[in-house]
């Protein structure tokens, strides 16, 4: 033990301290002050376009006589915009977001599954990885070239339909739900694996009986942002000629059909008065399709959610 | 080895991870009705060794065993032993607790279902019954399996993961510093659990508490820096050690 140096008494009222504890306070109040403008601005944003859409689509939905406008609800597209309907579009939609589900997502779980638990760490293992994280990245349109030049060119299948409209939105989901599906199984802590593998489970047994449940919450958020951007885009399905005019709702996957976002894009792009209230109205019907999609992957997520 | 007829032998074993040798060169036998404790300060390779009997080290990348390790005489790295059987037949408890986030009784029942142990419900009911009995929980959780595992107090979450392990009829069981998380009340019950299972199942444990491998084991094998310095009667180790750097171990002067 060597003599310390002798020290004054920390003075914990005095002016420097003071001062130091209200430049404190006035930091968190700057902090707090900012937060809430950031959140201001975004709300702000969401309630203005909430607004407008409401405030020139809602006509919309009524018709002439002051009922609700059933015509624009079970329709098609039409050229006289009293006469059109979201139907056509929104079955579409709906097609198109099945076969981009039933394909995206089970090959998205299955190669995150393979990637995490499976592969063996390598250059082949690396590769695969980047090109993923870089799939995740490239613009869609460049998609919508890839399906153009692969399903209808090569494949010969069906133009404007929901299957090929599908086919390519899957392509484009896939590499996002990879990414979410390992990032949620990376989280299963390994305590999990080493407690099935002691009581001797297999590898398969490890990952459906205890991984896959424990990361399925993960997995299902980052399905739903792919699916949410998926059900917004465009520009693919131009490419895959889902831009035609489409005056009956499609019968089936392989049967012409429009989407929402693309009637959205047909409609704004008329010359006649009567499609701007149509077009809000179509904006409205997706963006409550949207909520509905979120909603049930809310549902989803809080029911499998489990704490360990 | 002064018993004849081990339940698991070692021969020669090293493990490696990568280039690092993590154990060197050992061999020691397990009896079949012993608890067989592996002290040694931090990082000494023990926890590796025993985790090396039932293979769990397969599941590291990079993880190499070298040597023999048998199984009743069967080589547990022979390309013809099923990995999932030996780890049914060599069962494993771990540092943490680490019940499945499940209820009480699929925790105990998932290893008995996974391989088809029992016939029906009735079966499953008195396979579950009899392990928590077994792993002295029974009393604390008959009214309340169905239950998360997740829910129970420390100590009785690693009871039931000694329950859980001896659900499948294990042959071994091997602890890997089972109450190294626990309060001392909780340790005391894994220590008065792990005397009543001795005779039943052959019990290796691994523990840097040597006190406690002193008041459980009937045999002690010392490890330093990755190899065995000493293994023998656990009386004669703590009362009598033969080796220099045992005797300073066991005496506190490191560790």
């Amino acid at each position: 033990m060597n003599k310390s140096v002798e020290r004054t008494p920390t003075d914990w009222n005095g002016a420097a301290m003071r001062r130091r504890i209200r430049r404190r306070y006035a930091a968190e109040r700057r902090f707090r002050l900012l937060g809430l403008g950031a959140i201001l601005v975004s709300a702000g944003f969401l309630a203005f376009l909430l607004v407008t859409m409401l405030g020139n689509g809602i006509g919309g939905f009524v018709s002439e006589d002051g009922g609700i406008d059933w015509n624009f609800l079970t329709g098609s597209d039409a050229t006289d915009p009293a006469e059109v309907g979201i139907w056509g579009a929104f079955k579409g939609s709906l097609l198109t977001m099945i076969v981009t589900l039933a394909l995206a997502f089970p090959i998205g779980v299955l190669s995150a599954v393979y990637l995490e638990e499976y592969a063996r760490r390598n250059r082949w293992t690396d590769m695969i990885e980047v090109s993923i994280n870089n799939l995740a990245a490239v613009p869609s349109i460049i998609f919508g070239l890839l399906g153009l030049a692969v399903f209808l060119n090569v494949m010969h299948l069906p133009r404007s339909a929901p299957l090929v409209g599908g086919l390519t939105l899957a392509l484009m989901t896939m590499p996002v739900i990879v990414i979410a599906g390992r990032n949620a199984i990376k989280s299963v802590p390994p305590s999990i694996r080493d407690a099935a593998l002691g009581v001797g489970a297999s590898r398969i047994q490890v990952v459906f009986h205890h991984v896959l449940p424990l990361a399925l919450p993960g997995i299902l958020t980052g399905t739903i942002i792919g699916m949410a951007r998926a059900l917004g885009e465009t520009a693919p399905l131009l490419m895959i000629g889902m831009r035609a005019f489409v005056a009956t709702p499609p019968d089936g996957f392989d049967d012409p059909a429009s989407v929402l976002p693309v009637q959205i894009f047909l409609w704004s792009d008329e010359v006649s008065r009567g499609f701007v209230e149509k077009t809000s109205a179509a904006i409205i019907v997706l963006l409550v399709f949207l909520l509905a999609m979120n909603g049930i992957a809310i549902y989803l997520r809080n029911k499998f959610e489990r704490r360990w | 080895m002064s018993k004849t007829n081990p339940k698991m032998t070692a021969r020669n074993v090293s493990v490696f991870y990568g280039d690092k040798k993590a154990v060197d060169d050992v061999s020691i036998d397990v009896g079949r009705e012993h608890v067989t404790a592996f002290i040694g300060p931090s990082g000494c390779g023990k926890s590796t060794f025993l985790r090396a009997f039932n293979r769990m080290n397969d599941t590291i990348a990079n993880a190499r065993v070298e040597g023999r390790i048998e199984l009743d005489g069967e080589d547990v790295y022979a390309s013809k032993m099923d990995v999932v059987q030996l780890r049914a037949r060599v069962g494993m408890v771990f540092q943490k607790p680490n019940p499945f986030p499940k209820s009480i009784y699929e925790n105990v029942a998932y290893g008995p279902r996974i391989h088809g142990l029992a016939a029906g419900k009735a079966e499953m009911d008195e396979i579950v019954e009899r392990s928590l009995k077994r792993a002295g929980l029974w009393e604390e959780v008959k009214d309340r399996l169905a239950e998360s595992g997740t829910a129970l107090s420390g100590g009785q979450q690693q009871r039931l993961c000694i329950a859980r392990a001896i659900a499948v009829d294990p042959e071994v069981i091997l602890m890997d510093e089972p109450a190294s998380a626990l309060d001392p009340i909780a340790t005391a019950k894994i220590e008065e659990l792990i005397h009543e299972l001795r005779g039943r199942y052959a019990i290796v444990i691994v523990t840097h508490n040597m006190q406690q491998a002193a008041r459980v084991s009937q045999r002690t094998a010392f490890f330093h820096l990755g190899s065995l310095v000493e293994y023998g009667d656990t009386t004669e180790i703590f009362t009598n050690p033969k080796a220099t750097r045992t005797k300073d171990y066991i005496t506190g002067r490191y560790g």
